[in-house]
């Protein structure tokens, strides 16, 4: 008799799991495509002829015509811009990392005055528009030198990143209770040796993460790169500003070209990012 | 160990982030807002200046922004990269007070357009920019659209009346909208009421703005536009719409059709813009170059300069962007179709008995977005919005009148020339 009711509802429980686990891969599915879709669509309309581009309807199949993609290499310093924009980027990178995580450091563990003011203040940088800091900040940076220099962009861009990494460093050593801290403190290990050996393991791949984002930050920056170099431009400055008013092919070739170091970068870096939410992925 | 390794990172980072900046400054940095687009950039490179002597940094940007702030930059800490200024006529007012004379310049046997040469000293006593290079919109249609012409009517000399019936017709017959106006954010659609409506029906751009004229205009406007495609205020270069045949008649920059004229000649065909009740109004556009006072090379600017007014370099200049001679020179053979098509429309509409020429905005200075956000506000509430005609042009005569007043910029043609700033009647 039990026997029987137990089975009458587990059928319509396991209909139920079966119509989640629909519903989950339906939500997977269409986040995927939604990310996909238009990557796809630049690179098959990236590796298409300028009239294979401009058809009607579109083909999804892509026309293997590097023509376009070749004129992008072919053009004058776009390899130089793309090595600039790496070394920006990487020069944001570790400058917002090696600013903001002590910062973030100082504000979940310690409490001193003006910390709450601190923590607004430090988005204030984000208040204000650049067009409007551009001016000022080339007239500075050209007499003292810092002009035209990748380490002088990646300091503005560093600015930029800033908050987010004193933000995002803040809640991920909040999130480590400072017992453990403490226990290793009772073990004979130094304040140092303590977040060396105990917490940085622990919050590295949200570091790593934060990282990423800073790296992102700069690599998408405009306005500043375009007014505050000139010999060594980013592939930003170099080719956005150009693109927007190039016929549709080369829209597209030039968008693959921003589009794909970036996506490189953020491949290679993945299995941080993936840990951070607690997926291994070995 | 890592720690090691990630200090030996760090420091070759910072040291390959300060070498190598110091090389390669003595190319000539032409800084400029022309010939943007990728394409032109590397034809400006490889056959223009190539041929000059020394190597020059052609840096083109289409956003105004980071060109001007990095002019102003350089003028106000007094020391700078940039050589050579290229840009619109509009876009040097502001910078009037820094640039050098060019009037020393010796230019050979070069015989420069007069108008656009006087145009050049900005109303000061002397040269501010040269003339480099023009060029003017046009109308472009598919061939398939021709067989589709209303009867009587000729495309070298269309009316307004003719090209709303023409679309109507279009529209009609072939089941879907097919005139295309570049009226989406990167569009010039400003430059079409300033230069091709308001002339063609006021025979003014500011006087008459909001005259009985100017509504009948507008209405006019307002019909063609019933026949218009939809997707028109996403437009900004019509060669794309009309390569991919969603747009069979279009009107736009020449520039910015070349690409449909280059690609297939055989299907497009170029023709003037059509004339309302007083003529056929049209805008050429003059780009100059010109000299900031911190140029690093005085001497090489100012030889830069003058190798680009000599013919072989214009007719370079204009296989390369599309933009014509400002010099006396004939035109060789062997120009690309967009050159020869638009070339010969440009001929037509110009030498037209009824031609019409207005010029872009003169003084306006940094009042130059307000004054083109006057006919891009009335475009969107009359046409796009529905609202009155009469109401919104009473409205936008106030602003208008501000912006000129605030400018005190004169009447420039077809406006008749006022003392002080030009009135909104």
């Amino acid at each position: 008799m039990t026997a029987v009711t137990a089975r009458e509802t587990a059928v319509p429980a396991a209909d139920i799991r079966k119509r989640g686990r629909f519903l989950v891969a339906i939500t997977i599915l269409i986040l995927s495509v939604w990310v996909l879709a238009p990557i796809y669509l630049l690179a098959i309309n990236a590796l298409s002829s300028p009239a294979q581009v401009n058809a009607f309807p579109k083909s999804l199949v892509p026309g293997m015509e590097t023509e376009s993609i070749a004129f992008f290499l072919g053009f004058a310093g776009v390899l130089r811009a793309l090595g600039n924009s790496i070394l920006v980027a990487g020069i944001t990178m570790v400058l917002a990392i090696g600013l903001g995580a002590p910062a973030g450091y100082a504000l979940s563990r310690f409490d001193f005055r003006g910390k709450d003011a601190f923590r607004i203040m430090v988005l204030m940088t984000r208040a204000f528009p650049l067009p409007l800091l551009a001016l000022p900040l080339a007239v500075m940076f050209i007499r003292t030198g810092l002009d035209d220099t990748a380490f002088g962009l990646a300091l503005v861009h560093t600015t930029l990143a800033l908050p987010f990494a004193v933000l995002i460093t803040f809640s991920l050593f909040s999130g480590i209770p400072v017992e453990l801290e403490e226990a290793a403190w009772t073990l004979g290990c130094t304040r140092f040796q303590a977040f060396h050996k105990v917490v940085l393991p622990l919050v590295l791949p949200g570091i790593a993460a934060s990282a990423v984002f800073a790296f992102v930050i700069s690599w998408n920056e405009v306005f500043a790169a375009a007014v505050l170099t000139i010999q060594n431009r980013t592939l930003t400055a170099f080719l956005l500003q150009n693109i927007n008013v190039s016929p549709m092919h080369l829209k597209f070739a030039g968008g693959a070209m921003l589009v794909l170091p970036a996506l490189i970068f953020i491949f290679a870096v993945r299995r941080y990012l993936f840990a951070m939410w607690g997926i291994a992925s070995r | 160990m890592r720690a090691r390794k990630a200090w030996v990172a760090a420091t070759l980072l910072t040291t390959v982030a300060f070498g190598g900046t110091t090389a390669a400054h003595a190319d000539i940095l032409f800084w400029s807002t022309q010939a943007a687009p990728v394409e032109e950039t590397q034809a400006m490179r490889e056959q223009v200046l190539s041929g000059f002597d020394e190597p020059i940094d052609y840096q083109a940007t289409d956003d105004r922004g980071p060109w001007l702030t990095r002019i102003e930059a350089e003028l106000e800490a007094g020391s700078g990269t940039i050589g050579v200024l290229g840009a619109l006529h509009g876009e040097f007012v502001s910078l009037a007070d820094n640039l050098v004379d060019l009037s020393d310049i010796d230019l050979g046997d070069v015989t420069l357009n007069a108008t656009f040469k006087e145009l050049g000293t900005l109303g000061t006593g002397e040269q501010k920019y040269l003339p480099w290079m023009q060029a003017t919109y046009i109308m472009a249609a598919n061939r398939q659209a021709l067989d589709h012409l209303p009867e009587g009517a000729d495309i070298n000399a269309l009316t307004y009346d003719e090209l709303v019936e023409w679309a109507g017709v279009l529209a009609e017959e072939t089941g879907s909208p097919k005139f295309g106006f570049p009226a989406g954010p990167q569009g010039l659609k400003h430059r079409f009421f300033q230069g091709y409506l308001y002339p063609s029906y006021t025979d003014s751009v500011v006087t008459k703005f909001r005259s009985a004229e100017a509504e009948e205009g507008w209405n006019k406007f307002k019909e063609l536009w019933q026949h218009t495609n939809p997707s028109s205020t996403s437009y900004g270069f019509m060669q794309e719409p009309l390569l991919t045949g969603e747009v069979w008649v279009a009107w736009d920059h020449t520039a910015r059709l070349a690409d449909a004229f280059n690609q297939r000649p055989e299907d497009f065909v170029a023709f003037p813009a059509p004339a309302g009740p007083t003529g056929r109004g049209f805008m050429p556009v003059i780009a100059g170059m010109a000299i900031p006072q911190t140029a690093p090379d005085m001497e090489a600017s100012k030889s830069l300069i003058a190798y680009m007014l000599r013919p072989e370099a214009q007719i370079a200049t204009l296989r390369a962007t599309n933009f014509f001679p400002v010099v006396e020179t004939d035109l060789p053979e062997d120009m690309p179709a967009s050159v020869r098509m638009s070339g010969e429309a440009i001929a037509r509409m110009s030498d037209a008995e009824n031609a019409n020429p207005s010029l872009l905005p003169i003084g306006l200075g940094e009042y130059n977005g307000k004054f083109n956000q006057v006919y891009v506000d009335a475009f969107e509430r009359i046409v796009l919005a529905g609202q009155d005609v009469r109401t919104v042009l009473d409205d936008q005569a106030e602003t208008l009148r501000s912006v000129m007043e605030e400018s005190g910029a004169p009447c420039w043609a077809p406006d008749e020339p006022s003392d002080g700033a030009c009135p909104v009647e």
